[in-house]
């Protein structure tokens, strides 16, 4: 983003404050080297110390100390109010106008946020929360939840696996429900330190405990990984050195977060994160809204659909959203998407009013083909 | 496929009214994710900053004035008592020498304060650049751990409003932005809250004669209110000759602009602080202090450019706005939806509905978009699923399909594409 103007309106506040310092040093030096002039003066005893004080007060007059540093202040304060002005100009100064004032419950929000934070593994910061709110109970229990999860991985950035296998056997039925092989990839990974480690028997044994239940479904991986104990001193040379590769441990940390957030019932982000992130693509087209719609503040503030159609991001989509190409409405129960016989989808409403309510056949808005009503059928998405 | 305007029934697709013309263009705008709108989406979220650069700025600019009104005072001070001392014929010539020395040293140790008060400048300065640094810093690499720091400090923002200090500074610390957040400024607020917390006006007050010339550009009435707040207390009291010279001194000043309410308070005086009497029994109550701290909390953000609510708020109701859809409520709302948790939805419940102008479609089985890639298909019961997960499925079932939610079983031929666009 273009910032060199503010870049540019800073740097002269800047130099003007550093040459307001050097005047101020300039003009006081002034001062006090009169003062002395004159304090020597009056010491050697030749001079009145009645004239020299006069003397002095009509130097400090000549000077005017007062006007000199006016002169770099009024410059200073000029680069200082044209700084405000600049910001205002790039960036927004009031993100509060599409605001709702509504009452945000805060018992509510502080139990989002200590949960936030116990899901990011900030347990201190969570903990420091909780005592501060005096909230308590229900965010406890993400706590111990999530507590477990940090453990696990805590240990993995040690290379340590015996916590994740650990979880990994006593829950391998729900994962395998769920489809997934991190049990496999887990005992792959601690193979592979096995044989780093360059004892080739031991690989083999564990190979042996572990590797078979996973037979049935994983054979060519299982065959890849028995490949590398031929090359069991020298894997960072042999075509097996990329399992040696750092990322692997991070991939499967992923799939260990992914799958225990799961078998809690948990998402996989911090529900406070996409909503933020959400806030964040949809907040700048509100804005905007705002700034036309100034007048009727009140209006927008009671309906019940946002006026402004914010077009989020792959990711935060969730649901099944059917916009008709004709009315633009979205599809509700009462006016569900059709589908016609070319293909083609439209809402009820849209279909009933070209039809004139059943009575003809129209022209889909997209082929030429003809349409009859009663043949649409309902969609599900 | 793009929909063309189209020559038969359809009304409400050429829309003329202006607020639609400016929502479509910032629809438009909005409309495909490829990077170079990922580029102008990042842009437009960074012009949500303006807090960010706006308040150490204004507390750098407040620094240097101070520092600037200190030198003024002290340097026309020892001018005026050149004068004086020129002036007057009482002292003699040793006593001269004294009074120029001191004034020599004064001025020295205002040569030391100047340059302690420039390195506060500097570090403020410092301050405000490495927060635009910070904002330029940004780019497609670095995205996702800038916004794990936006929403650090979107939390820390919280926190230093409601008064949570210690997990400010905890949070601040342990995610290395303290440079990016205000926790300095909200200290300077958090003893003038202390003290009106515990029924004290003293550094309220001090804070407004500080600020006194934007609070008055800003025509704030907050320093009257701090005054009248002191009265009450002095007839509650019963400190009835007090307050009336309290009165006369503090109160009387501001009768030309505020004279009704004036009149109001000037009434207690008639009451006693257990009246019963609903008008001024209301005056009488500690929530007037609680009302005085909201007051000073609003006139202290609008003075550094912050926005009256917290950022968490503002992004919060943003993004619920933008989730919130009637599938949300439902049981089966997937775990992923923020929405789908009680809390959040709670919060949503008074906030309107999202508006897309485009059909998105997510398939039940696989969560992905169902889009041209991965087309929509259709079937027999009307139920829809992505081309995807209905070939995967076909093929581990002999080219059978079992709809995951009616049961219904059929063969993959049967199924017919619908085109949404």
């Amino acid at each position: 983003m273009e910032l060199n103007s503010l870049k540019d309106a800073f740097d002269r506040v800047a130099k003007k404050q550093k040459l307001s310092f050097s005047k101020t040093q300039e003009v006081l030096d002034q001062i006090v080297q009169e003062i002395e002039k004159a304090i020597e003066m009056m010491q050697s005893t030749t001079f009145d110390y009645k004239s020299v004080l006069a003397e002095l007060k009509k130097k400090l007059h000549e000077i005017a100390p007062l006007s000199q540093l006016e002169g770099t202040q009024k410059e200073l304060n000029i680069a200082l109010s044209k700084h405000p002005k600049a910001l205002e100009k790039i960036l927004n100064p009031d993100i509060s106008k599409a605001y709702r004032n509504i009452e945000f419950d805060s018992n509510t929000v502080n139990q989002i946020i200590a949960s936030h934070f116990y899901r990011q593994g900030l347990f201190d910061v969570g903990d420091c929360f909780i005592s501060e709110t005096g909230e308590a109970e229900a965010a406890v229990a993400m706590r111990s939840l999530f507590q477990e999860m940090y453990q696990m991985l805590e240990a993995m950035k040690s290379r340590n696996l015996e916590p994740a296998l650990k979880w990994a056997a006593v829950n391998s039925d729900k994962l395998k429900e769920n489809g997934s092989d991190l049990q496999l990839k887990l005992h792959h990974l601690q193979f592979v330190k096995i044989l780093q480690k360059g004892s080739r028997d031991e690989a083999l044994k564990y190979a042996r405990t572990n590797f078979a239940p996973f037979a049935a479904n994983h054979m060519a991986e299982i065959q890849k990984l028995m490949g590398c104990l031929l090359y069991s001193d020298r894997l960072q040379d042999s075509p097996y050195a990329h399992l040696l590769s750092p990322t692997n441990w991070d991939v499967v940390a992923e799939e260990l977060t992914r799958q225990f957030c799961n078998l809690l019932g948990q998402s996989y982000e911090s529900p406070l994160s996409v909503t933020i992130a959400a806030g964040v693509q949809g907040l700048p087209p509100l804005l905007k809204f705002m700034t036309v719609m100034a007048g009727k503040k009140q209006e927008w503030q009671s309906m019940k659909q946002s006026p402004v159609p914010v077009e989020l991001d792959k990711e935060f989509q969730f649901h099944s959203i059917f916009v008709c190409p004709v009315s633009k409405e979205q599809s509700t129960d009462d006016n569900p998407p059709m589908l016609m016989s070319c293909g083609h989808v439209l809402c009820k409403q849209s279909i009933n009013k070209m039809s004139k309510n059943s009575s003809k056949s129209f022209k889909c808005p997209y082929c030429p083909s003809d349409i009859d009503a009663t043949q649409c059928r309902q969609l599900n998405f | 496929m793009e929909i063309d305007p189209l020559p038969n029934g359809s009304g409400s697709a050429g829309t003329t009214n202006p607020e639609a013309a400016a929502t479509t263009t910032v629809a438009a705008a909005a409309l495909k994710t490829t990077p170079s709108s990922k580029l102008s989406q990042l842009t437009e979220s960074l012009k949500l900053e303006h807090q960010l650069l706006r308040v150490p700025f204004e507390h750098y600019k407040k620094t240097i004035r101070a520092n600037h009104r200190t030198v003024e005072k002290e340097v026309s001070a020892v001018i005026s008592s050149v004068a004086e001392v020129a002036d007057c014929n009482e002292p003699s010539k040793e006593d001269t020498v004294l009074n120029l020395t001191s004034l020599v040293s004064r001025l020295q140790g205002l040569k030391r304060k100047l340059e302690e008060g420039s390195r506060t400048e500097n570090l403020q300065a410092q301050r405000c650049r490495a927060r635009l640094d910070h904002l330029e810093s940004v780019d497609a690499e670095n995205l996702s751990e800038w916004n794990n720091v936006r929403l650090k400090r979107i939390l820390v923002d919280y926190m230093l409003r409601m008064s949570y200090y210690d997990t400010a500074m905890k949070l601040a610390e342990n995610s290395n932005i303290q440079d990016l957040v205000d926790i300095d400024v909200f200290q300077e607020a958090k003893k003038v809250i202390d003290a009106l917390r515990n029924q004290e006006v003293g550094p309220a007050l001090a804070w407004c004669v500080d600020n006194k010339s934007r609070l008055k550009k800003s025509k704030s009435k907050f320093e009257f209110q701090l005054r009248l707040q002191e009265f009450i207390e002095l007839v509650r009291a019963e400190n009835h000759m007090r307050a009336i010279l309290y009165a006369r001194r503090y109160l009387a000043p501001w009768g030309a602009t505020h004279l009704k309410e004036l009149q109001r308070v000037m009434a207690t005086l008639a009451f006693r602080s257990n009246t019963e009497c609903a008008k001024y029994k209301v005056l009488f109550e500690p929530k007037q202090w609680d009302f005085l701290v909201d007051q000073f909390k609003q006139e202290f953000c609008r003075l550094y450019g912050m926005t009256l609510e917290p950022l968490l708020n503002i992004y919060l109701q943003a993004g619920l706005s933008a989730l919130k859809t009637p599938y949300c409520y439902e049981d089966d709302c997937t775990k992923e939806d923020p929405l789908s948790q009680d809390s959040f939805r709670k919060l949503a419940l008074p906030l309107p509905y999202s508006k897309q102008h485009h059909s998105k479609l997510v398939c039940y089985i696989t969560k992905e978009l169902m889009d041209t890639e991965n087309p929509p298909q259709v079937l027999p019961n009307g139920y829809v699923y992505s081309t995807r997960a209905l070939k995967e499925m076909a093929e581990k079932n002999n080219g059978n399909i079992t709809c995951p939610r009616t049961g219904l079983v059929c063969n993959y031929s049967e199924l017919v594409k619908a085109y949404i666009s």
